[in-house]
């Protein structure tokens, strides 16, 4: 296994750091928040710690605090100002975000190492630091995708205005999201760029926001389980579709867009569709009587 | 206009404490007067409704009692407590549900989860109870069988009782109805009336937002009726459905002769 593991470790690193964003993107798509700004709090918490490490010399574990927080607060500040964005106004907000930082990042002169970015960010931590890193996120996650978190991140997603009438804080949830997605979005550019020991504007491009989103619509947005899946699937799949060669971006392009039409709830959502079928057919043949249904219009 | 008897805008003039009371509640829309100066005050224990064409300003009205629409003007006080500048998160805390004109369900979760949303907030100390407070809103709404089943298996009459079952979980001291019989067949229309009957019977007071007046003299002990923004009649439901002014309202003016 570790053999095995030691000839895949870069592969497994990106696997890493791409599911820490995917569910960066993911936390607030679950309160209904549709926000592209993973992307932008991935450069900051990277080149945070990539400039605390190469100028100021700072230790691996107190570089990556600092990005992640970092990334933390500039969400919230963000989130402050736009939460209160609909839909596509919020998305394209968000978009300008994350491009926006590319540009600083170009811009930056010997702070960020302009268009060729910052190398030798040299740390202590290991892949094995940083996968018990995303199991902590993980296991963190997973308390808000059971009870009544979720039933309020639900609510919210679906309904805000019911869940106010709920008793829910809606906007406090929402801000909170943002909080919560800079962070880990923020430790994701953190851990990656301590395993890459390198980070440039070309890494935390448009093409990043493509590939998390991509993860999520394939895996689902409403599970961590979506993340890891989606993540997975996408650097893990060219390993053994090698032999399509040039045809794998079709291929790609062909399974994104399959799930996206016929999959709105990803993967996960399949295995919780087939749960729930299960369910009711069991249900019927046991009481056959209880059931008034169906032929009510909605 | 005879029947009207409103209140003094000033103080209590009820002999009794009302559950809800509205003092002068206006909301305006620019130059748009969707309710207009509404006082009333609701008698603990009874149903109430307010009857009303569409657009009459009813359902702003309602939303001005949840918060959810800003007061231009007035008071809304809950058991003699002004409310008028909480959010609409803060309202079923105090004691107040309501169902929506739409039925309004998550679609993905289960009956169950979608009553004990509505506990979540409200209940916080009572964790313990929660359980029980669902259970029983199940029972009175005659809901067992269905807990585990989503929205879109359920019958529309069913998934209106699913909304009053979440309401009633809250544990609420009111309880508003916004239309709660819309697009029904009679004999859930029947159902539904029988329902919020045995809820009276447990002491819980009610106001029905409705434009269906059979369902409301049949279902409520007092009504006030509203047009253009304004309470044009209250009182009894019998009475008030022969005012002139609410004839006039719902038929027209030479409707009235006809009728």
């Amino acid at each position: 296994m570790m053999d095995w593991l030691s000839g895949y470790e870069v592969l497994f690193q990106l696997t890493l750091s791409l599911t820490l964003l995917a569910l960066s993107l993911q936390i607030p798509l679950r309160m209904g928040v549709v926000s592209f700004a993973s992307v932008g709090y991935f450069a900051i918490g990277g080149y945070t710690t990539a400039i605390l490490v190469v100028h100021s010399g700072w230790s691996t574990w107190p570089a990556v605090v600092a990005g992640t927080v970092i990334a933390g607060v500039i969400a919230y500040l963000l989130g402050l100002g736009i939460a209160h964005l609909n839909g596509l106004y919020l998305a394209m907000a968000t978009v300008s975000f994350s491009m926006i930082l590319s540009v600083v990042a170009v811009n930056g002169g010997s702070l960020t190492g302009g268009p060729i970015g910052l190398f030798g960010v040299m740390g202590d931590a290991t892949t094995w630091h940083f996968f018990i890193i995303v199991i902590l996120v993980i296991i963190a996650i997973s308390f808000t995708e059971r009870g009544r978190l979720s039933r309020r991140f639900d609510a919210i997603r679906e309904d805000p205005q019911l869940a106010s009438a709920m008793g829910i804080n809606v906007v406090r949830y929402r801000r909170l999201s943002f909080l919560i997605s800079g962070a880990i979005g923020g430790l994701a550019g953190s851990m990656s760029v301590l395993m890459k020991t390198t980070i440039s504007p070309e890494s935390i491009g448009f093409g990043l926001i493509v590939l998390a989103l991509t993860v999520i619509i394939v895996g689902g947005q409403g599970s961590w389980v979506g993340a890891v899946v989606g993540s997975v699937f996408f650097l893990w799949m060219p390993q053994t579709l090698d032999f399509v060669g040039t045809w794998e971006a079709v291929l790609y392009g062909l399974i994104v867009a399959v799930a996206a039409i016929y999959l709105p709830g990803g993967v996960v959502a399949v295995y919780k569709n087939w749960r729930y079928r299960r369910y009711v057919a069991h249900r019927n043949a046991t009481l056959p009587e209880a059931v008034g249904a169906s032929q009510g219009g909605e | 206009m005879s029947a009207q008897t409103t209140a003094s805008v000033a103080g209590s003039s009820y002999d009794y404490e009302p559950t809800l009371e509205c003092r002068d509640v206006s909301v305006y829309y620019g130059g748009i007067k969707a309710v207009d100066g509404i006082t009333l005050g609701l008698r603990p224990g009874e149903v109430s409704g307010i009857l009303g064409p569409n657009g009459s300003g009813k359902s702003t009205l309602l939303g001005a009692v949840t918060r959810m629409v800003k007061l231009t003007r007035g008071q809304v006080l809950f058991q003699g407590k002004n409310y008028s500048s909480v959010g609409p998160g803060k309202v079923i805390g105090l004691g107040i549900s309501r169902t929506f004109q739409t039925v309004r369900l998550l679609p993905d979760r289960s009956v169950y989860d979608n009553i004990i949303l509505s506990t979540d907030v409200v209940c916080r100390g009572e964790r313990d109870q929660v359980e029980d407070f669902v259970r029983s809103a199940i029972a009175r709404t005659g809901l067992e069988g269905y807990e585990g089943l989503r929205p879109s298996e359920l019958s529309y009459g069913v998934q209106r009782r699913v909304e009053i079952a979440r309401a009633i979980a809250a544990q609420p001291k009111l309880l508003l109805l916004d239309e709660p019989t819309a697009g029904m067949n009679k004999n859930e229309r029947a159902e539904i009336g029988a329902l919020l009957r045995s809820l009276q019977a447990e002491g819980l007071t009610q106001l029905l937002v409705e434009h269906d007046v059979a369902m409301m003299v049949d279902t409520c002990d007092y009504l006030y009726a509203m047009n253009f923004g304004s309470l044009i009649a209250e009182g009894a439901p019998e009475d008030v459905v022969r005012e002139p002014a609410v004839q006039e309202a719902y038929l027209g003016k030479h409707g009235r002769h006809h009728a």
